[in-house]
């Protein structure tokens, strides 16, 4: 009878398998670009489902924040005016606080030396981590835009599919640098406390852009009115993607 | 007519050197290894010999020097890093993820065919079929260190790197990990082994090495070596040499 931990006789105890094993492996065309991609946002997705750690620190923070606007707001002071700001603001310090959780993941027992000694393109990894860090920005955002509108009594008026290109167009943008820099501080001694430092500046014109849209949506303008925005976004999105997945590679050496 | 060109060695490295500011950590490295050699290198501790395996994996760049594998320098070439395997003092594993997971997420990198095939066949190489939903982090050191042993080998690699591999081990999982570097000796795969144990690297090498002070002080086929007198020479040879 074999325990748990006791080895049977492996399948590579026979030579003409582990032959066989070696010449199936060694002559395997590789993992393609977009498997990579995948294999690193459904690793980084499976972790975030079993610990839930960014989503319950993330939609934590966002929550007290709005409950500190609710309270730091003049009442004399039209929510609806500054509700765009008041929400994307949040969305970027409740998202700066998930970067570095993204990348602690990969120092956790040297993981990432591993997943770098395999022959992965850094591209598909930066895209791998930033697929992964979207779908748990966007869930953190499906929170934070019902939980302001509750606090202040935001009716939304505008048009909803306008409203979740805004958000997805400027998430993207906004994940895309916050993966890069969250790569760059988990290298160096100061750590998380680099990302915003990094992060912050570079991210105004999507906050601008996004703020302003959201602004003229809550206030019941129609989806053409946020047209010029959404452009901007999506330009400032195919910069920055464009930019990160280039540099990300020196970012990792060494 | 001509004579047939000589195959390229299976890890090659010319001239490797490694400094961190003033401080050298590797120097003036060069050998060839064989297809199916197997080497230990033996050396005190800050002798540079995990520096030395990480330069030839492609994880730490040399300051000066190459490293091919079969030929293709090692970081240009993602045919090389596909042929290679290390084992580390870490376990590059998640300890989030379960065994099972931990393994297809490497074979998914690898892009290996039969892939559930190979993460089943993995974890009975190393004795955790029975702990394949469980998660790493539920492991203790001797089991995350089969584990990591299992993600080496996943992708069948040619050149297998091994740094302290006992380390951790009980008894019982140090006779599993022998029997798994005996079967490695199957003449087509080159393997290099670091190790402080005496007597367990002398085990299977073909060829064994003292780096000090991240030189190669000695380089002597395992026939020369003799296994009574070993503890001595080493001993006069690290003093010797630092």
């Amino acid at each position: 009878m074999t325990t748990a931990s006791e080895p049977r006789e492996p399948a590579i105890a026979s030579k003409a398998s582990a032959h066989a094993r070696d010449a199936d492996a060694w002559d395997a065309p590789g993992a393609s670009f977009v498997a990579q991609v995948w294999a690193v946002a459904r690793k980084d997705l499976l972790l975030e489902a079993r610990s839930r750690e960014r989503l319950v620190s993330m939609g934590t923070f966002a929550v007290l924040v709005a409950i500190v606007f609710a309270f730091a707001v003049d009442p004399a002071v039209r929510a609806r005016s500054i509700g765009g700001a008041m929400v994307w603001v949040t969305v970027l310090f409740a998202g700066t606080l998930g970067m570095g959780r993204s990348w602690a993941l990969e120092r956790e027992a040297e993981a990432l030396t591993g997943v770098l000694l395999a022959p992965i393109d850094p591209g598909a990894l930066f895209l791998g981590k930033w697929m992964a860090n979207m779908a748990v920005m966007l869930a953190v955002e499906a929170l934070i835009f019902p939980v302001f509108a509750l606090f202040f009594n935001l009716g939304f008026q505008g048009s909803i599919p306008a409203l979740a290109a805004v958000v997805v167009l400027a998430t993207a943008g906004f994940i895309a640098l916050g993966t890069l820099f969250g790569a760059i501080a988990a290298h160096t001694r100061l750590g998380d406390t680099l990302i915003p430092i990094l992060l912050l500046p570079l991210l105004a014109p999507v906050v601008i852009f996004a703020s302003a849209a959201t602004q003229r949506l809550l206030v019941g303008r129609p989806a053409g009115d946020v047209l010029s925005q959404l452009k901007m976004l999506g330009a400032f999105d195919l910069v920055f993607l464009f930019l990160c997945t280039a540099l990300f590679g020196a970012v990792m050496e060494e | 007519m001509s004579a047939a060109a000589a195959p390229a060695p299976a890890l090659a490295a010319r001239g490797v050197e490694k400094w961190y500011g003033p401080l050298p950590a590797v120097r003036g490295v060069d050998f060839t290894l064989a297809p199916g050699e197997f080497v230990t290198v033996f050396g005190p501790n800050g002798a540079g010999k995990t520096t030395l395996l990480r330069i030839l994996c492609g994880a730490v760049k040399p300051t000066r020097g190459t490293v091919t594998i079969d030929g293709e320098e090692i970081g240009e070439s993602d045919g090389a890093r596909r042929r290679i395997g290390l084992l580390s003092h870490q376990t590059f594993l998640y300890p989030g993820l379960t065994a099972a997971e931990n393994l297809d997420f490497y074979a998914r990198l690898y892009g290996l065919p039969r892939r559930k095939e190979r993460v089943e066949e993995a974890l009975l190489s190393v004795g955790l079929q029975d702990r394949r939903g469980d998660r790493a982090r539920t492991f203790s050191r001797g089991m995350q260190q089969r584990l990591a042993l299992a993600r080496t080998l996943l992708h069948a690699p040619s050149v297998v790197l091994l740094d302290e591999p006992y380390t951790g081990l009980d008894p019982h999982a140090s006779a599993m990990l022998r029997a798994v570097l005996d079967r490695l000796k199957d003449g087509r795969r080159t393997v290099v082994l670091v190790t402080h144990n005496l007597s367990q690297g002398l085990e299977q090498a073909d060829r064994v090495v003292v780096q000090v002070a991240g030189r190669w002080v000695s380089d002597e086929p395992r026939g020369a070596v003799d296994t009574a007198a070993f503890e001595r020479v080493y001993t006069e040879r690290v003093a010797a040499a630092a």
